[in-house]
């Protein structure tokens, strides 16, 4: 990202205001990364108190300690399925945009058009389950479905770029495909890469909460989803805790990743157009 | 006419086509003075096919649309068996092996197209050996074959001859149109048993052959309901007017004033069965959506969810309602006929049955203390609402053979002594084996993983070394544990019948995986002890040798065991009964009455 657009995002009162959220969560997250929540349980659905700032679950756990580990949960799977996602797609995009219409690209944008008709929580729930649950399978699912859209827009960006005088010249003197892919190409398309990036860190966090909500995500640790679930049975007997503390959670992890996405689009946005 | 007389008039005559296409079909309408008991069903039945009667939800509805040959007493505890199709009860020859059993006559199966002249015939003892042996027909996809395979003389040799229905075996045999004789390989006190259960219901051959797989959603018997329709969100079942006369005496049906005097069941006293005109079952699986319903006066009945005692009970002991709904409905919990209980995998090295006689002790003292480290109360209030029964060992206390005077420290949390056990056997955090644990997806099953866990770790098991596996239904867990794939078998057991043998197989060698001996327990004393019960009938003697097997499976810790669930049961003040889930079942259903016409 250029000195100008990190300034743009800073100085927007929403991307400002998305990143200073963005780090009290994370390092909510980092902090009871090193104190997890306990198995053991207290009083069954004590309600809220000093003690338990949203009361305790079924099993006596204090839901405020297990929301806090949801939230390191939700980062670790965001951050990895968006590092994957966004890698394999800018890779597979580049090398299809840089030879359009080949086999290569033909058969890519046949693979990216399968996967796209296929609804996106349907596939990574199939998939993680084939892959046997757990949060590895799920973060593989999402890698697997999330890189098209990434890979898309690098295609097209690496196809319009391929023909500018700096492409041009670099294999006019020789240097090799992969070298002007990975030192010319692929840095122009870094905007792209920025925002593709903060949308998968959305779409991740949402669908690791609903796998994990179906049973199929997080079997270690613990995840929003998981409170959910089981706020569908303490909501029938009156408690909310999980509900609340799951669901504002998540709000607030989203509300801070779109701030900064549209941010980050507005400030590539600017620059585009001083052009 | 002006046009817009002709707009309302074309509008008038589509809501009247609407209104009638949505109307009920003819001759289902209440009459002003009709009963319709409405009941709700946490599940639903895979197929009303008697020989596919596998789950609980079409038992219920079986009993109702066929005949069994025996029934249980509707008020009677412990469960009493009762002559149903049966004239009586069997004549049992001296050495127990051989059953003759007279059938009532005059009872015919409702008219159907299926029978030659539409009109149903008179139910036949052949009718009774064509039901059962279809269990071993090969074609059939019938599942209670179990419950008489090796039991009777011929009978699995006629499976494997070709299952021909005109030549049966020798030991199943209609001596008469109303005679039925059954012969048994060796004594099996349980056979009457068996002959209660849906698998047992008595369906036409003319039925069978006429509508094949589609008896799942039809019914040809001869029970006290015949079936309207079945479909995905419920049953409707209308009295079967031809069901044979025989008035309720309260005394034979085992009722006791003290204990049954408040659900107003004297008024069904001296009067024919089934007493009302329709049933509704509706299957609804999710607990928020059948308490609604139930609540807003839908429903009649409902198995209350666990999660809604806190907010329905003002006391759990005795059970009391909160004043609100005590007003509008009767309250009852009832023992499940059957326990929950986690088995040791005795296959797995790791904890079970070594050949190695030290590791072996070891492995028992890790067994034992993880046995102690288990806090039976907590799980009970944390997932039972605090109204389970905790008892020690297999043996649940809705058997008569339960000992109430039992040693109860095997139940007892003793996190302290468990510490001991595994400090006196060399076992430590680091040398304590990793152990897995499987559980279908769900949040109840895994909250259950993470209490476990946290019981274990305040024993000193590392939390890291237990190792959940989640399949995505119980019959991919099922099928995970059979193949002894799990160290530990969390799993419930719902009885068959009223007797401990049918818990206690749980423990036999020969029953271990794929059987029901899911821990693969193999312990020649205890597998001496049921050989040795197996053909008594109920006896002094005979509980004597069950309390043994049960104390075996105490002493080797073989299971983290037991306890048994108790089933809240709401039901309107206006409809008078006796709800049971348990061995009743669909039974008392012809005994439902309301107390004035349907007001749903």
């Amino acid at each position: 990202m250029s000195g100008g657009a990190l300034g743009t995002l800073w100085r927007s009162r929403g991307g400002r205001c998305g990143l200073v959220l963005l780090a009290l969560l994370a390092l909510a997250a980092a902090l009871v990364t090193l104190m997890p929540a306990s198995d053991a349980g207290g009083a069954q659905w004590a309600g809220a108190s000093l003690e338990h700032w949203f009361g305790t679950n079924r099993l006596g756990q204090d839901i405020l300690a297990r929301a806090l580990e949801g939230m390191a949960t939700a980062f670790r799977v965001g951050g990895l399925v968006t590092l994957g996602a966004v890698a394999l797609g800018a890779a597979l995009g580049a090398l299809g945009g840089w030879r359009p219409h080949s086999l290569p690209d033909e058969v890519l944008q046949w693979v990216m058009g399968v996967l796209d008709s296929i609804p996106v929580y349907l596939f990574a729930a199939a998939l993680a389950f084939a892959l046997g649950g757990g949060e590895a399978a799920i973060i593989a699912a999402m890698v697997l479905s999330f890189w098209t859209s990434t890979a898309r827009l690098v295609r097209a960006e690496v196809a319009r770029l391929r023909g500018r005088d700096f492409v041009l010249s670099a294999r006019a003197i020789g240097l090799p495909a992969p070298l002007i892919l990975g030192r010319h190409l692929l840095p122009n398309t870094a905007h792209i890469l920025l925002v593709q990036a903060t949308l998968t860190f959305v779409a991740a966090i949402k669908t690791e909460v609903i796998l994990s909500f179906l049973g199929i995500g997080a079997v270690h640790g613990v995840s929003w989803g998981l409170m959910l679930a089981e706020s569908t049975q303490d909501v029938l007997a009156g408690h909310f805790g999980n509900f609340l503390a799951a669901s504002g959670m998540l709000f607030l992890l989203l509300l801070g990743l779109n701030l900064v996405a549209d941010a980050l689009q507005d400030a590539f946005d600017l620059r585009e157009a001083s052009r | 006419m002006k046009p817009d007389s002709t707009l309302t008039l074309a509008l008038a005559v589509l809501i009247l086509t609407l209104l009638t296409a949505c109307s009920r079909e003819p001759g289902e309408a209440d009459t002003p003075e009709s009963k319709t008991y409405v009941h709700a069903m946490d599940g639903a039945p895979g197929s009303l096919d008697p020989a596919q009667a596998s789950s609980i939800y079409a038992n219920f509805l079986v009993v109702n649309l066929y005949d069994t040959l025996f029934r249980y007493r509707y008020l009677a505890r412990p469960y009493e068996l009762a002559p149903n199709l049966a004239a009586g009860l069997p004549e049992v020859s001296d050495d127990g092996l051989t059953f003759t059993i007279a059938l009532k006559r005059g009872v015919r199966f409702v008219d159907d197209p299926a029978f030659p002249d539409g009109t149903g015939r008179e139910v036949t003892a052949g009718d009774v050996v064509y039901s059962l042996l279809r269990h071993f027909d090969p074609d059939s996809r019938a599942q209670g074959a179990w419950l008489w395979q090796d039991r009777i003389v011929g009978l699995d040799a006629w499976k494997t001859a070709g299952a021909d229905y005109d030549a049966p075996p020798e030991g199943l045999r209609a001596l008469d149109d109303h005679t039925l004789q059954i012969r048994l390989v060796q004594p099996y006190p349980q056979l009457i048993h068996t002959l209660a259960q849906g698998y047992a219901a008595v369906v036409p051959r003319e039925a069978v052959e006429a509508y094949g797989i589609e008896l799942g959603t039809r019914s040809v018997g001869s029970g006290p309901f015949r079936l309207v329709s079945i479909d995905r969100a419920r049953a409707v079942m209308a009295r079967n007017p031809g069901f044979r006369e025989e008035p309720v005496s309260l005394a034979a049906e085992g009722y006791a004033a003290a204990r049954d005097g408040d659900w107003g069941l004297e008024a069904i006293e001296g009067r024919t069965p089934p007493f009302v005109d329709r049933i509704e079952v509706e299957f609804i699986t999710e607990d928020a959506a059948r308490w609604n319903s139930f609540y807003a006066g839908e429903t009649h009945f409902i198995k209350a969810p666990v999660a809604q005692f806190e907010r329905i009970l003002e006391d759990r002991d005795p059970l009391r309602l909160t004043p609100e709904l005590a007003e509008r409905f009767h309250a009852d919990a009832e023992p499940e006929s059957g326990f929950v209980y986690t088995a040791f995998n005795m296959d797995d090295p790791a904890i079970g049955d070594p050949e190695d006689p030290g590791q072996a002790a070891r492995n028992r003292a890790l067994r034992c203390a993880m046995a102690k480290g288990f806090d039976w109360e907590t799980r009970n209030r944390q997932f039972y609402g605090g109204v389970g029964q905790v008892f020690p060992g297999v043996i649940p206390p809705v058997v008569p053979e339960f000992d109430p005077g039992m040693d109860r420290s095997p139940v007892v949390h003793d996190p302290e002594g468990a510490r001991r056990l595994l400090a006196e056997h060399g076992w430590t955090a680091e040398n304590l084996p990793e152990l897995t644990w499987g559980y279908p997806a769900s949040v109840s099953e895994r909250q259950m993983f993470e209490q476990f866990r946290g019981f274990m770790a305040d024993i000193g098991y590392p939390p890291e070394k237990l190792l959940p596996r989640v399949y995505a239904t119980f019959g991919d867990y099922h099928r995970a544990y059979s193949r002894g794939e799990l160290s530990l078998v969390t799993t419930g057991w719902t009885m068959d019948y009223p007797d401990a043998e049918n818990t206690l197989q749980l423990f036999f060698g020969p029953n271990a995986s794929p059987g029901s001996n899911v821990g693969n327990f193999r312990d020649p004393t205890f597998d001496a002890l049921y050989r040795e019960a197996a053909p008594l009938p109920p006896s002094t003697e005979r509980t004597r040798l069950f309390r043994a097997m049960n104390r075996r499976v105490i002493e080797e810790c073989a299971a983290i065991t037991g306890l048994n669930r108790n089933l809240l049961m709401l039901w309107s003040r206006e409809v008078i009964m006796r709800p049971d889930r348990s061995f009743i079942g669909g039974y008392g259903f012809r005994f439902v009455d309301l107390a004035a016409p349907t007001a749903l």
